[in-house]
């Protein structure tokens, strides 16, 4: 049977790991491949790595991070922010990473994912989606939601589902779907969007945006509340509130199917 | 001495991960895509991601496969991982049909669109492709799959572990005397991962 993952996501900035609220108010949390081998060891299912730099030097400094991480990781890693082109994708996985996650440029041309899908298969490439909810008008019944991209600073005027469902019909291997509205804000996932784009699309999608406890995670994995195959989250681990551990200890009581933690022999893991 | 293996490299996915996670297990590692490099080899691991298609056509017919093939007659132990053990098999019905290298009777074929998560009418759609950590059969172990096709042998004597999706029951690893196969990924399995790598480098089995 195929379990649901925790997925621990570091934010790198500048070789760093930070983690902001509302994707701003950066702080430095320490070093990347400290961070993920110590997620490697509680049993993370798979490992994400988002740069969140602007610069060219920050790209080079992100492509070295991903090549440090992978060779201290044995569990699938995923990399994604500011890939434009499909060179970039070639440069990340040459680096190490598994998969790529592209956002931006795939909204701004819809067949690089197809051109990439094509180029290194399905299951490497996820298609990130950051998404707001629009305000609804009188009359609306359904909440809707927009894509937005750069960081959430920027409109598309794509409706969310829609373009989950196209990413998946042109090649996408995965959806990363993050909720702008609750990123930072510890109060838990958008459960309204993750299932229904979950419950809409043929591939697994990630749930991102908003975990403050064990409990949002195990909300956006239920298969009736946010129904993801997925958990991403970010600052319960970083800040030393849970281990990856605790989470799937968690989540196996509430009856949500996980891979049992596996501790190595003769090391101690604690908490 | 640590045990020498030939990890071949045919442009089928990037090797790193698997070099590194043999390094990890004791293995004396020489990565190579040169066929009269690998047709002398005294253990072979061959890993694929991505598909059957125009590279694995030209890589069946040309003279890696006939290297290929020449390790796993000799008798030398041979590991497929992914789509490196699908090639194992006679063909795939992926991206409009390619054959394999035949070495083993069966097909690789699709999961089915419609598959269920449960018996209920309103049980959710299971996602394609089958991504994470799935257990195996009999030994209950965890390992990390990615993939939308999967081996259906004619032979079930062929298979030492099975993994479940949905209605399918498919060979999560195979072993036909020196010939080895798995359809996970060992390289990013962890313990379970690592274990199932060093007891093929130690053994030649697996």
């Amino acid at each position: 049977m195929l379990k649901r993952r925790v997925i621990p996501c570091l934010d790198i900035k500048n070789g760093r790991v930070v983690k902001g609220v509302h994707f701003a108010n950066l702080r430095d949390t320490g070093d990347p491949v400290e961070a993920a081998r110590a997620y490697d060891t509680q049993g993370a299912d798979e490992l994400c790595l988002l740069d969140i730099t602007a610069t060219t030097e920050g790209r080079d400094t992100f492509v070295d991070v991903v090549r440090r991480v992978a060779g201290q990781i044995f569990t699938p890693l995923t990399v994604g922010g500011g890939v434009r082109r499909e060179a970039d994708v070639r440069r990340l996985l040459a680096a190490g990473a598994d998969k790529v996650a592209v956002n931006s440029a795939a909204v701004a041309n819809p067949l690089l994912i197809r051109q990439l899908a094509d180029r290194y298969g399905s299951q490497c490439i996820v298609v990130a989606v950051d998404v707001r909810q629009l305000k609804p008008l009188p009359g609306e019944t359904e909440p809707l939601y927009e894509v937005v991209i750069h960081g959430g600073t920027r409109s598309t005027g794509l409706e969310a589902l829609s373009w989950c469902e196209q990413a998946a019909a042109l090649g996408a291997g995965e959806i990363l779907l993050t909720s702008m509205d609750k990123d930072g804000t510890r109060d838990g996932y958008d459960l309204a969007i993750t299932r229904a784009v979950s419950k809409r699309v043929p591939i697994p999608v990630i749930a991102s945006g908003g975990v403050g406890s064990l409990e949002h995670l195990r909300q956006g994995l239920d298969p009736k509340e946010g129904a993801a195959d997925a958990a991403l989250a970010a600052s319960i681990f970083h800040f030393g509130l849970y281990t990856i551990a605790q989470a799937k200890h968690y989540l196996a009581e509430h009856g949500i199917p996980v891979r049992p933690h596996e501790a190595p022999r003769g090391v101690l893991i604690t908490g | 001495m640590p045990r020498e293996v030939i990890l071949v490299d045919s442009q089928l996915g990037n090797l790193d991960s698997v070099e590194h996670a043999l390094i990890q297990v004791g293995a004396s590692v020489i990565v190579s895509s040169d066929p009269d490099r690998v047709a002398t080899a005294r253990m072979v691991v061959f890993p694929g991601q991505g598909s059957f298609g125009p590279t694995t056509r030209g890589l069946v017919d040309g003279a890696m496969g006939a290297a290929l093939r020449m390790v796993i007659e000799r008798g030398d132990p041979f590991l497929g991982i992914c789509l490196g053990m699908q090639l194992l098999f006679e063909h795939s019905e992926e991206g409009g049909g390619s054959d394999g290298l035949k070495v083993l009777p069966g097909r690789v074929r699709r999961f089915p669109a419609d598959m269920r998560a449960g018996d209920e009418p309103d049980a959710s759609r299971l996602k394609i492709p089958h991504m994470g950590w799935s257990d195996v059969q009999p030994t209950g172990e965890h390992f990390y799959f990615a993939h939308s096709y999967y081996v259906e042998t004619t032979d079930p004597s062929l298979v030492m572990w099975w993994c479940r999706y949905g209605s399918v029951e498919f060979p999560a690893t195979i072993a036909r005397g020196n010939v080895f196969g798995c359809q996970f990924h060992p390289e990013k399995s962890q313990w379970s991962g690592l274990r199932f790598l060093r007891s093929f480098i130690l053994g030649g089995r697996a």
